[in-house]
């Protein structure tokens, strides 16, 4: 059998493996050591795989991302999102659909101390829905945009998968993390405009809620705004201004995180011992998928899939945005079944090469392109991780209901994807400005 | 059954109490390292190396016990529609392939902690040895390997009912 057949029966059988339940990480690893064996030897390969995962488990790089797993936990434990709710919604909430328009500045807000998007819907979630059902809003608007605020949670810093991106393509995590920003408050705008033409078309979507005085408003200010900005300055903003490494900002987040819950006493001995219990799972989770990934693209590798398709795309007569169009095309079916991060580590072997060394496109541009063509794989059917998340904390709301209202916000994201493939400004201004 | 259902959880618990443990130390020093280095100019000696077999010793502690939440992430979506037999069935198929394969990598983990032993390899600057590190993350494959031992169990015993 030849490489490049080798590597397409590889793709398949990896396929069917994770269709039939078997973890990600686990067919990754497996099928990369099935596929290099049969190119070299089975010692070979099992030499790669033990070299691959001790050296990914001690990567210095790599160790970002417990500490930004930490910091999100944290924050989740210690309740700051709720506060940041109940301040955003002391603001806005009394206009038409106002609830659910404070959801995505909470969500936004939260997403600068978290990094990932299922935490964010969780917890913004948990706090947002039981307010918006006191209020009477539409359940399906109610539960789709928390669903869809989660996707800020990723696209504004921290980011987990812009880290797993950045790994995966050696591109700055710094970089990464600040080209985020506009794009993610581009997305809170789009989201926020969407809520208020429903609500205006139908005012019964969102009934306005009560009217909060300047004094309810100051103290809510106190409640978690002033913790998550100072955090977000010191961590991030000593990365961007390259005082600390990746690794140095997260640790400095969580630390920051974790002193303020405790002046507040926000957080029990109880939270904090399930935040580490929650960031060793995924960090375990996140570790192994990496290494994973690296070993099934170690195979990709020899059997030359890459290269071949990289070749191929090169030689085909259609301009750039086309081929373009075809690779988020397939991002996005594919975020239809599978999870985000397991989707990134797996294409970007392939598509990386295509994208940035065959059509010449910005890798900084085209990660958060992928962050938000995943973002829209995490609330679309029928994988929709976000949704099934919602679907969670209100189980007596059907998902087919979640779902319905999750159309306008798709085209939200869809608008804002067309905004940053006409204008790749919005998306390099900061980074440029940065290194400037 | 019951017996060693318990056992294997509470040895992959206390292994991920561990990472926990692990977890805060590397938060700690390199922290401190920030610290030392922005206020006295003096930065902690090797916090690379600490930080890197740290991490490496999380992972190894934390696997086994991911896996026991069925924390590894699967795609449910297409197997949920076959009737619950089937559904154990595969799952027994499934797990068991994963178990020969982590089974494999455990035993070579633990080779390759040998012969790190055997070259003394050490971290550059704090000059521990790698190899107990590396033993580490073998034995929590191995735990691992339990974990999916006694879904597979779980499994088989759907099967037969």
């Amino acid at each position: 059998m030849s490489g490049l057949m080798l590597g397409v029966v590889g793709l398949i059988v990896f396929l069917i493996l994770i269709f039939l339940r078997m973890p990600i990480s686990f067919a990754m690893a497996l099928v990369g050591f099935a596929g290099f064996s049969y190119m070299t030897s089975v010692s070979a390969a099992m030499n790669m795989v033990v070299r691959e995962l001790f050296g990914n488990f001690s990567s210095y790089s790599l160790s970002v991302i417990p500490m930004f797993v930490w910091m999100g936990f944290l924050a989740y434990y210690s309740g700051i999102g709720s506060r940041l709710y109940i301040f955003a919604y002391k603001l806005i909430g009394h206009w038409p659909g106002g609830l659910a328009i404070a959801t995505q500045t909470a969500c936004a807000i939260f997403g600068a101390i978290c990094g990932s998007n299922t935490a964010t819907a969780a917890t913004i979630g948990a706090i947002a829905l039981p307010e918006m059902k006191k209020y009477k809003y539409d359940v399906s608007l109610a539960t789709a945009s928390v669903a869809a605020g989660g996707v800020l949670g990723v696209l504004i810093p921290p980011s987990v998968i812009f880290i797993v991106y950045g790994m995966a393509t050696e591109q700055s995590i710094g970089k990464l993390f600040i080209a985020g920003i506009i794009p993610g408050i581009l997305l809170m705008l789009l989201y926020q405009i969407t809520i208020s033409i429903l609500t205006w078309r139908n005012p019964l979507l969102g009934p306005a809620g009560p009217r909060a005085n300047w004094k309810e408003r100051f103290s809510a200010l106190r409640g978690g705004l002033g913790e998550v900005l100072l955090v977000f300055a010191l961590s991030m903003g000593g990365l961007f201004v390259g005082w600390f490494t990746a690794t140095e900002a997260g640790a400095i987040g969580a630390v920051g995180v974790l002193l303020s819950a405790l002046a507040g006493r926000n957080i029990s001995w109880e939270g904090f011992k399930k935040s580490l219990v929650d960031t060793t799972r995924t960090s375990a989770m996140i570790m192994l998928m990496v290494a994973g990934s690296i070993i099934f693209g170690r195979f990709m590798a020899i059997s030359r899939v890459p290269f071949e398709m990289a070749t191929w795309t090169g030689s085909l007569d259609l301009p750039p945005f086309v081929i373009m169009g075809i690779v988020l095309f397939i991002y996005l079916i594919l975020g239809c079944f599978i999870d985000a991060l397991a989707m990134i580590l797996l294409t970007i072997p392939i598509f990386y090469p295509i994208v940035v060394d065959t059509l010449g496109y910005d890798p900084i541009w085209f990660g958060v392109i992928i962050v938000l063509v995943v973002g829209m794989g995490v609330i679309t059917p029928p994988v929709g991780m976000n949704v099934y998340i919602l679907k969670g904390i209100v189980p007596e709301v059907p998902l087919e209901v979640i779902f319905r209202g999750i159309w306008p916000f798709l085209i939200a994201i869809i608008v804002c994807l067309a905004l940053l493939m006409m204008f790749p400004q919005i998306v390099s201004f900061l980074p440029n400005l940065l290194t400037k | 059954m019951k017996q060693f259902s318990g056992l294997v959880q509470r040895i992959s618990r206390s292994l991920d109490i561990m990472a926990g443990f692990c977890i805060v130390a590397t938060m700690v020093i390199v922290v401190l390292n920030v610290v030392l280095r922005v206020f006295l100019r003096k930065p902690l000696l090797g916090t690379m190396d600490y930080v890197t077999l740290l991490m490496a010793l999380t992972i190894g502690l934390g696997l086994a016990y991911c896996g026991f939440n069925n924390g590894h992430i699967a795609v449910d979506l297409i197997i949920e529609k076959f009737p619950k037999k089937t559904q154990a069935f595969i799952d027994a198929i499934t797990n068991l392939i994963s178990l020969i394969f982590w089974g494999i990598v455990a035993w070579y983990m633990a080779e390759y902690a040998r012969t790190m032993a055997l070259s003394n390899l050490v971290a550059p600057t704090i000059q521990i040895p790698l190899s107990p590190v590396i033993y580490v993350i073998s034995f929590g494959l191995l735990i691992l390997c339990f974990v999916i031992l006694l879904k597979i169990i779980a499994s088989v015993r759907k099967v037969a009912q």
